[in-house]
């Protein structure tokens, strides 16, 4: 069960020392912020009791609240709590730091320099916040934590107000949905075929069918089997494409949680921990999880499928000529899960 | 099982397998599953690598399923690469502050708002308190 408010408030006064330092550092770096400490202290517990404690069903340690303010960007919350406290300084200090690269974000991901404006406006109007709850506005500010840095929010924020304003303008079909529907069409359609030959391509229809369905179950099964960050690894990849130097941002970060469950047992993490992650790292992750794929794949197809060696090899096999055809898949599409 | 060793052959094959599948797994469980998805606040940390592990174990399994975050977050990754030598807030010059930051808020919200009495209003001046009021009165004395 995850911790309850009372027990986060009780964790949370044992580091009050920690707090208060964190909290004299930001307020000498930004003193005319006029952001009151019992403010900065609710907004920390208000991220703790959202994102830290549910995120797991162990109770929440001293630790983990320890660790989460030694990460906390200070000065950026800082900054945001003034700003949706309507404080003028510190408006006018956001504005003279960000502006001009949210900008420069905004124009690069606009089509035009005219949609470019119109999302800064908007994006403005949501950190003033136009809304008013129980007597009290809004800012979109409020939602930032201070886990991820403010620019690396705003960016975030950005990309989404755009990504809003394409949507609006838009009504067509998505292309996910649109390849998805091809895809379904074709996977039926093989199915209604009709073997043109007599009952020896009958019979070799049937094999070949039964094989390929053992081929989505095993290498679907081998890919189950996988650590969450490692079919993340996959995923990222393959599904979408991303390069092996985007991957290596990724996880640039050296405590990076992800970058950590891959060096766990590397003898690289021991000697230098903070080393550059380059392309060639993680196309070696890539390769182990690819050997822990087939090794799974393989067992897989011979302990529940009883297939030999060579009747795995014709699975292979026909899964490539498949993967090769016009229609990627779409004799095995019915069976993924 | 017999050679369980993989060759070249074979990895190539079960990289081109995977990938097929890993595609069309994305549809559809994009598809069947109604999730919630993650807020920017978590999406920007993520990225950042700034998440703790507590935090960051239901954020990677969630991106295993929901190929909209995850492609949420490869949007994001791009986006740092791309303004990688920006990443520093630009230094704010204590001279260049203008005689009274009230216009400059009032400046840029007046434009959105469409009017500055608008923006004048949606501002919130926060209250004085008593020794502050003192001050400036002893002060204009």
């Amino acid at each position: 069960m995850s911790s309850t408010r009372p027990e986060i408030d009780d964790l949370f006064a044992t580091l009050g020392k920690r707090v208060d330092e964190i909290f004299d550092r930001c307020a000498a770096n930004a003193p005319n912020f006029g952001v009151r400490k019992e403010c900065f202290e609710a907004s920390l517990k208000t991220t703790i009791g959202k994102y830290l404690a549910p995120a797991s069903s162990e109770p929440l340690t001293a630790n983990d609240i320890g660790a989460f303010l030694d990460s906390v960007q200070g000065d950026d919350l800082f900054m945001a709590l003034a700003c949706a406290n309507g404080n003028e300084r510190a408006w006018w200090e956001f504005d003279q730091q960000h502006r001009s690269y949210m900008e420069r974000v905004a124009r690069h991901l606009a089509k035009t320099d005219i949609d470019a404006q119109e999302v800064i406006d908007q994006v403005y109007v949501e950190l003033y916040g136009t809304k008013v709850v129980d007597g009290e506005r809004q800012s979109k500010f409020s939602t930032y934590s201070g886990r991820g840095s403010l620019r690396g929010w705003l960016r975030t924020v950005i990309w989404h107000a755009l990504v809003d304003l394409h949507r609006a303008g838009h009504d067509e079909v998505s292309l996910d949905e649109l390849t998805e529907t091809i895809g379904e069409g074709a996977a039926h359609a093989g199915f209604a075929e009709v073997p043109a030959g007599g009952e020896d391509e009958m019979v070799e229809r049937l094999t070949r069918d039964r094989y390929r369905s053992a081929t989505v179950s095993a290498i679907g099964n081998a890919f189950g089997a996988l650590e969450p960050h490692e079919k993340l690894l996959l995923l990222y990849y393959h599904s979408d494409g991303m390069k092996l130097r985007e991957i290596a941002r990724l996880v640039e970060n050296e405590e990076s949680p992800l970058r950590g469950w891959f060096q766990r047992r590397s003898a690289t993490r021991d000697k230098d921990p903070a080393s550059r992650i380059h392309e060639s790292t993680i196309m070696r992750w890539l390769e182990k999880c690819y050997a822990r794929v087939l090794e799974v794949f393989k067992s897989e197809l011979a302990a529940k499928h009883r297939l030999k060696p060579e009747e795995i090899a014709v699975c292979m096999e026909l899964a490539m000529e498949d993967l090769s055809g016009r229609g990627i898949y779409q004799n095995l599409a019915a069976d993924v899960k | 099982m017999g050679n369980t060793q993989p060759n070249n052959t074979e990895t190539v094959k079960i990289q081109g397998l995977l990938g097929g599948y890993l595609k069309l797994r994305s549809r559809r469980t994009d598809r069947d599953a109604v999730l919630a998805h993650l807020d920017e606040d978590t999406l920007t940390a993520f990225t950042e690598g700034t998440l703790s592990e507590r935090e960051a174990l239901p954020v990677v399994s969630h991106l295993t399923d929901c190929s909209f975050c995850r492609h949420k977050t490869v949007e994001i990754v791009r986006l740092e690469l791309q303004f990688a030598d920006m990443d520093a807030p630009a230094q704010v010059r204590e001279t260049s502050e203008p005689a009274s930051v009230a216009n400059v808020l009032n400046g840029i919200l007046s434009r959105i708002f469409g009017s500055s009495e608008a923006a004048v209003f949606a501002h919130e001046e926060p209250e004085k308190n008593e020794e502050e009021k003192k001050e400036e009165e002893n002060t204009e004395e």
